[in-house]
């Protein structure tokens, strides 16, 4: 009888087009699409920045000086530019705010002879550091004409350059590529799931309990020789099913926008999330997440059975996904790390679970201990759903 | 067959509701000893104004609410003991219901069937015949939110009748329809009488009950203060038509509480 329940209410969620939006159609594109959009703009700006020619003013009263001969002796591979010569800084702000002039750096008149008796010279740089990537071409500039000075002065005094580098220091990593993106990065597979899998809960949530106390039809439904927790289960199941749907969808998604689309930033990362995204993988997220969805079903139930209307139902709710959230980003947070007392605070384990999941180090008693913690919190979620099913003024309006 | 025995329902006011009623009390009654039996072959009319507790009591016959105090028995089980064994012997529509908008007739038809333990192949002779008597063919797969109100009310019909009941509640079934629709419901209530069935409806219209029933009940503020046979209604008439009558009653029962 469940299953009869199940399967009318299945369909007919799959007959709503909100829910079939918020099941399937966001969780497949949105992958595809940020990573696409990231690539696309990331590209592009790196080639304006790369392409952009930069008009700078020197400014000295000696304009044959070695600092300007050495920056325009600089290729135009590390980006182009041309100079404009003044004398004095007077001016300067107004050219750089109407941008005639991106960056204007200012000379001393004696540059040649402070460097000559071995001084530090004061260089001064005029730009708006609002516009990213001026900066660090300058200093890229400045870094090659003071590292081939610094190599003069060595020669000159007959000191080799290791005298000054006593330590010549080399850092291994041990950890595998896939545990860096585990820990680095890990935190982002279960954050997705997590809202994924309470968005696919929300309108079937709704839908089948409030909206269907709204349309009158629950009366009805009520008056069939079924038992109350039946009727519930098999709408609790559509529930489930559409929230593991999303979320499953969304690493659909996100699959495709790596193997099919190729929008990986590079082949490396690209192997390393093939050699995560195993079987054996699968299934253990799989084993963490039914739990998880069955919870986020038991704590929305109960809402939308005594809500008096859709909007009532998801302006409740709305907020409550802020509560979810908000231990999913823990997630985000390095240190934090899965342990005996962590395992215990409900979607925060999930969230570290997975994490040591992706990195491929995850306890086998830890994670047993975190499905235990989630079934309990879903079986408690679950008899609050049946208590509230079960009371007359919930369900009849 | 129906028996009501001493059937009381209370609601617990919260407090809202309280200032909403303007009104102390913790407890509200709805429902307030009331008894009387329904027979097969006999059309039971339950009349009384709005908020009488006509609703509340024909909820509390199908298993919808549970009576405070009280038994309601439908064909010798107990509603509250074996609600299962109970439910499935009634079939119950009221004017109010919804449909599933989303399916067509065919599928809610089906998923009503089955919910009441109908095989495959009874439920499709049994929608054959009613889709013949209502001649509701044409329809058939077409998604509820496309009809109209009248071929709504139809489909209600059918799925309230799919399992065969021999027990039939109606809770104010033709309020907002039309004449035509409101056709189908009497011939429905007059069709379930000649087969047989314990037939009982609420409502407030007069010229409805006259037309239909042979039992009459008539309740106010949740107390009942006419149980007999709409002949006796008639015979002990003081008014000079029914609804008169019927107001006159009402006037009486307020005067004296």
């Amino acid at each position: 009888m469940i299953f009869t329940i199940f399967k009318k209410e299945l369909k007919d969620t799959l007959r709503d087009r909100r829910t079939i939006i918020a099941m399937i159609v966001i969780p497949v594109l949105v992958f595809p699409l940020i990573m696409g959009l990231i690539t696309q703009i990331s590209s592009s700006f790196e080639e304006g920045q790369k392409e952009e020619e930069l008009t700078i003013a020197l400014i000295s009263e000696d304009p044959g000086n070695k600092l300007i001969t050495s920056l325009d002796a600089i290729p135009d591979s590390i980006g182009p530019k041309r100079f404009t010569f003044m004398t004095d800084t007077s001016g300067i702000r107004k050219l750089i705010n109407d941008d005639s002039v991106q960056v204007a750096i200012s000379i001393p008149s004696d540059y040649d002879k402070q460097i000559e008796s071995g001084k530090s010279v004061p260089i001064a740089v005029y730009l708006k550091e609002t516009n990213i990537g001026y900066k660090s071409r300058i200093k890229t500039y400045l870094e090659i004409i003071e590292s081939s000075t610094r190599s003069e002065r060595l020669a000159k005094l007959s000191i080799a350059e290791e005298t000054l580098d006593p330590l010549n220091t080399q850092f291994i990593n041990l950890s595998s590529s896939k545990e860096m993106i585990g820990k680095l990065a890990g935190g982002f597979l279960p954050y997705l799931f997590i809202i994924f899998g309470f968005i696919g809960c929300l309108y079937p949530a709704i839908d089948l309990f409030t909206g269907e106390k709204e349309r009158k039809t629950l009366e009805t439904l009520l008056t069939t020789p079924i038992d109350r927790w039946k009727i519930l289960v098999g709408k609790m199941l559509v529930v489930v099913t559409s929230g593991i749907a999303a979320a499953s969808f969304a690493l659909f998604g996100l699959f495709m926008a790596l193997n099919v689309f190729e929008l990986a930033p590079n082949a490396q990362i690209m192997g390393v999330v093939n050699s995560i995204l195993s079987l054996p993988f699968i299934i253990s997220l799989y084993i963490l997440l039914i739990p998880l969805t069955v919870f986020f079903a038991g704590v929305m139930i109960p809402v939308t059975i005594s809500a008096k209307s859709f909007k009532e139902a998801q302006s409740i709710l709305t907020p409550v996904n802020f509560i979810i959230i908000l231990p999913a980003m823990v997630g985000f947070i390095p240190g934090i790390e899965l342990d005996f007392t962590t395992a215990l605070i409900p979607i925060v384990n999930i969230v570290l679970a997975s994490k040591e999941l992706v990195a491929g180090t995850l306890s086998p008693g830890l994670m047993l201990l975190v499905f235990g913690v989630m079934f309990v919190f879903a079986a408690l979620a679950v008899m609050l759903s049946r208590k509230r099913f079960e009371r007359e003024s919930n369900v009849i309006s | 067959m129906i028996e009501v025995n001493n059937v009381v329902k209370t609601f617990e006011l919260s407090k809202q509701q309280r200032k909403e009623n303007n009104t102390s009390e913790k407890i509200a009654t709805a429902v307030n000893d009331i008894s009387f039996s329904c027979q097969p072959g006999r059309i039971f009319s339950l009349l009384g104004p709005n908020g009488a507790g006509k609703t509340t009591t024909l909820r509390m016959l199908a298993g919808i609410l549970k009576p405070s105090e009280g038994e309601v028995k439908i064909n010798g089980f107990d509603i509250e003991k074996k609600p299962l064994e109970a439910k499935k012997h009634i079939g119950f529509l009221t004017g109010s219901t919804g449909l599933y908008e989303r399916l067509t007739p065919n599928e809610i038809i089906a998923y009503f069937g089955k919910l009441y333990g109908v095989t495959n192949e009874v439920i499709e002779t049994r929608k054959e015949e009613l889709y013949d008597l209502l001649d509701m063919h044409d329809f058939q797969n077409k998604r509820i939110g496309r009809l109209s109100t009248g071929m709504k009310q139809k489909v209600s019909i059918c799925r309230t009748m799919i399992h065969d009941p021999e027990v039939v509640i109606f809770d104010e079934p033709t309020s907002g329809l039309d004449v035509i629709t409101a056709e189908n419901i009497i011939k429905l209530i007059r069709d379930c009488k000649s087969k047989n069935k314990t037939v009982i409806f609420s409502s407030h219209i007069m010229s409805e009950v006259d037309l239909l029933c042979d039992d009459l009940a008539i309740i106010h503020k949740g107390k009942m203060i006419f149980n007999d046979s709409m002949q006796s209604f008639r015979d002990q008439m003081k008014a000079e038509n029914l609804t008169a009558e019927f107001i006159r009653i009402i006037n009486e029962a307020k005067q004296s509480s």
